[in-house]
């Protein structure tokens, strides 16, 4: 546990210190304003890009929009960011051998694998924070009194999707070789995951729910219990990852 | 200018960032004379012209080793 | 006492088989050189002492306690410098002891004092730089500080001069010499000057198994040969000599070269005083008469032939 902690700390250092935490709270903070400015301004931009003459009723735009902005950018820039950043966070020790030493000197593979995705995971988490706080705070402000339902609920089906993500690439950085193989096969496995929706009754419990269907829990079209299956799957497989991580890191010869 | 009149409680700390991983990411530029790939013009030119994505794009496949 | 011992160890990386029954004993406080070829298996030794390669057959203590491979018990008693240590270049030299001193479990007070010690002792006692700045040398004497941090009985390194320049290098056996008496130290290296240097035992690594082991003056004396140079005036004078009948000896090599003849004797069978004995009675007044010392260039190349 001790190591853990440690190992925690030598991490969050390293993402201070190498520009990632920069770089993602900054790509949060952009998006956590974005949304609702692009949701309030879209109506107005398209009327000014219309032909002359031509008029188009544009519905007046809610808070709806201004989350629909908020689950669009997080699950694609935001999730490729976070992807990107963190590509290299195993693969780079490996190939540099900057663990060997450590390792000799008594750290367990085991805390290492627990606090790289430990201190992935609480990054991940700020971000996410920051960004659907900001939505929330400009939202309120611009769209006064809009309802949107189940928003925690939402918001944090898209957190436990990021999670699974991380827990995919970490696993994947131990299994493939080179600085860039982790972040290739987490690609592959995303479109897996993606193409196993053709298989009815698939959809329900892949993890790819967590981030697709967000919307329709904060416009009321969907309830909570719809996303439990998902989740639940989701948290296992979570758990699996870290294992398989684990198993194979254990073995590998640095 | 209507919309910068009535909308600079979020132009202004969206400007601050972007301008925030900018800075950054042309200091760091000019501290390092190697990148893993790409000259110092070409990373400078990407950090400027493309808003967010530039810097991004140079800390994470074009800073050198280490700092 | 042996502060490492292996026994008939055993390794080999596919059909390459590295090495076949090694034996070998560090005494405590020896400065042990560990020499051989680039590829003779030096490495891989020093990595199953540590733990990270599992051997085939064989034993490994240290400090009398077995070495299991996957366990980092019996590195507590070792400190560990790799050819070329690598670090995380976003920290400071500083930084990077804490690191290390909260991994081993030591407590804050004393990874404090204790680092700023080593960083005296290393040279690196002002340098507050990130690591990535820094040249290999001082990689290299930061490697030696990491490694002492947790006071080892043992210290290993591996090649430790070998990617440096003459300055870096000289730094760096300054270093290991003067920690002599306090720590054992074992270091690999294919270069002999600097066992010569710093050590007081040295075993040469050979076909996978020792070549020659003990301490560098019991060897040098051990294999000392007479081995002579005379200088004559002139060559006839030369020549005339080296076909004496009492040169002509079994285990006497000599060799003509102009007007300097090298006479070597591989066992006693010729003295100096002989050798001046049979100048003077041919009444030759040599321009330089000279008794070489083997150097431990010529033992090696003896013993790896």
């Amino acid at each position: 546990m001790n190591h853990f902690f440690v190992f925690l700390k030598k991490e969050l250092l390293e993402y201070a210190r190498t520009y990632k935490l920069l770089i993602l709270l900054t790509v949060f903070i952009i998006f956590g304003i974005t949304n609702p400015l692009i949701a309030k301004l879209t109506p107005d931009l398209l009327a000014n890009f219309m032909p002359e003459g031509m008029t188009v009723t544009i519905p007046e735009p809610t808070a709806l929009d201004s989350w629909a902005q908020f689950f669009k950018n997080t699950q694609q820039m935001g999730l490729i960011v976070l992807l990107l950043v963190f590509s290299g966070v195993l693969a780079n020790e490996i190939s540099k051998g900057t663990l060997i030493n450590l390792l000799t000197k008594g750290l367990s593979r085991q805390a290492v694998i627990a606090a790289k995705y430990g201190a992935m995971l609480l990054v991940w988490s700020v971000s996410v924070g920051i960004s659907a706080l900001l939505t929330c705070i400009y939202t309120v402000y611009l769209f006064p009194g809009d309802p949107v339902s189940h928003l925690i609920f939402a918001v944090f089906c898209m957190w436990l999707f990021g999670a699974f993500l991380l827990a995919v690439l970490l696993a994947a950085s131990a299994l493939a070789k080179g600085n860039y193989g982790g972040l290739l096969l987490t690609g592959c496995i995303v479109v897996v995951l993606f193409s196993l929706n053709i298989i009815p009754g698939a959809a329900k419990y892949n993890p790819i729910a967590l981030a697709a269907r967000n919307m329709e829990l904060a416009a009321g079209a969907a309830e909570p219990p719809a996303l439990y299956p998902a989740a639940g799957i989701t948290v296992l497989a979570v758990l699996a990852l870290l294992g398989l991580a684990l198993a194979v890191f254990r073995k590998k010869e640095l | 200018m209507d919309v910068l009149r009535e909308y600079w409680l979020f132009l202004l700390p969206l400007i601050i960032a972007q301008f925030a991983l900018m800075i950054t990411a042309l200091v760091h530029i000019f501290k390092h004379p190697t990148y893993r790939f790409g000259s110092r013009a070409m990373w400078i030119a990407i950090v400027v012209l493309f808003q967010m994505i530039g810097p991004i794009v140079y800390f994470v496949f074009g800073r050198g080793e280490d700092d | 006492m042996n502060i490492l011992e292996i026994s008939d160890l055993h390794m080999s990386f596919g059909s390459n088989q590295v090495l076949r029954g090694l034996n070998m004993a560090v005494p405590e406080h020896a400065i042990y050189g560990f020499v051989g070829r680039n590829g003779a298996g030096k490495t891989t030794t020093m990595k199953i002492v540590l733990g990270l390669l599992k051997a085939q057959s064989g034993s490994v203590t240290v400090c009398g306690e077995k070495v299991s491979y996957g366990s980092a018990r019996t590195n507590r008693h070792i400190g560990y410098l790799p050819d070329v240590p690598e670090f995380y270049g976003y920290m400071r030299p500083r930084e990077y002891l804490k690191l290390c001193g909260e991994i081993t479990g030591l407590p804050a007070a004393e990874i404090k004092s204790r680092s700023a010690e080593l960083l005296e002792l290393v040279g690196l006692a002002g340098v507050n730089r990130r690591i990535s700045g820094f040249s290999r040398g001082m990689k290299q004497r930061l490697g030696i500080a990491q490694a002492l941090l947790n006071k080892p009985r043992l210290l290993i390194c591996d090649e430790p001069t070998s990617a440096l320049d003459p300055i870096g290098r000289r730094q760096v056996l300054e270093i290991l010499s003067a920690i002599r008496g306090q720590t054992t130290v074992v270091f690999s290296t294919h270069i002999l000057s600097d066992v010569e240097r710093i050590c007081d035992h040295i075993a040469v690594l050979e076909q996978g198994r020792l070549a020659l082991a003990g301490t560098l003056s019991e060897i040098q004396k051990q294999h000392r040969r007479n081995s002579f140079r005379i200088r004559f005036a002139a060559e006839e004078e030369g020549r005339a000599f080296s076909q004496l009948a009492e040169l002509d000896r079994p285990g006497i090599e000599l060799e003509l070269e102009g007007r300097e003849l090298q006479i070597v004797s591989g066992d006693d069978s010729i003295g100096g005083q002989e050798l001046i004995d049979l100048l003077s009675a041919q009444q030759i007044a040599p321009e330089k008469f000279e008794a070489m010392e083997p150097t431990l260039e010529d033992l090696f190349t003896e013993v790896v032939k």
